[in-house]
């Protein structure tokens, strides 16, 4: 039988498993577009890995910055430069 | 014999590891500047959790949980309490740090985007490999 703090780690493990197939996926893709969307999913996972390791005022700086600013500027800058990277 | 809890915690900063090896590769083997912000913030990111997962406290017993370090109702608080609390509430310190960190790496960013974008004015590409061969 698992214990409480057991299954929190098991959470947030499996959550850290998705944030590398996120940054995998963020780095390798070609379209910027979806680049920039995959780095949001991984600032996602990030908060809730800090929420789960007891860091809530972190969560309520990092949500705003990282999934909403992080994702906008560079969203502006695609829009005034180039959308695919060339091969 | 290894504890599950120390497995799973293993796992999560093995995870964290490979994230950094992920971006440290996309900082220095991509060729587009917009990837290459990018990958500074996830590398940014993942320096961030690794300082929260250092101040993290396993937990005491099971049915004592590590809490966030926040003191509420401080006005009327005794001795046992203020000594549950420092024997249960995980470090402060690189939460601070992490804080001030974020701003920091918002700052840089922006610091960033806006010398890329100047690259592209003068330049009319963002791919390294073509600003190093128009240069000069």
């Amino acid at each position: 039988m698992l214990t409480y703090e057991e299954i929190m780690l098991l959470i947030t493990a499996l959550a850290s498993v998705f944030s590398v197939i996120a940054v995998y996926y963020a780095i390798i893709e070609k379209n910027l577009v979806r680049a920039v969307v995959f780095s949001a999913i991984q600032s996602t996972i990030y908060a809730f890995i800090y929420y789960m390791f007891m860091a809530p005022d972190i969560v309520l700086v990092y949500i705003p910055v990282a999934v909403g600013l992080y994702p906008a500027v560079i969203l502006i800058l695609i829009s005034k430069t180039e959308k695919v990277e060339k091969q | 014999m290894i504890s599950l809890s120390t497995y799973l915690l293993t796992i999560i900063v093995t995870s964290m590891i490979m994230n950094l090896a992920l971006a440290l590769y996309g900082i220095f083997f991509k060729p587009h500047l917009t990837k290459k912000i990018i990958a500074l913030t996830i590398l940014g990111d993942t320096a961030n959790t690794f300082a929260i997962i250092v101040g993290y406290r396993r937990w005491i017993s099971p049915h004592s949980p590590s809490r966030p370090p926040v003191l509420v109702d401080y006005a009327n608080i005794n001795q046992e309490d203020l000594v549950n609390f420092v024997n249960t509430a995980v470090d402060p310190l690189p939460q601070a740090l992490v804080l001030t960190a974020i701003v920091i790496g918002l700052a840089v960013t922006l610091f960033l985007v806006f010398l890329a974008l100047q690259i592209y004015r003068l330049y009319g590409t963002l791919d390294v490999r073509e600003i190093k061969r128009l240069r000069g």
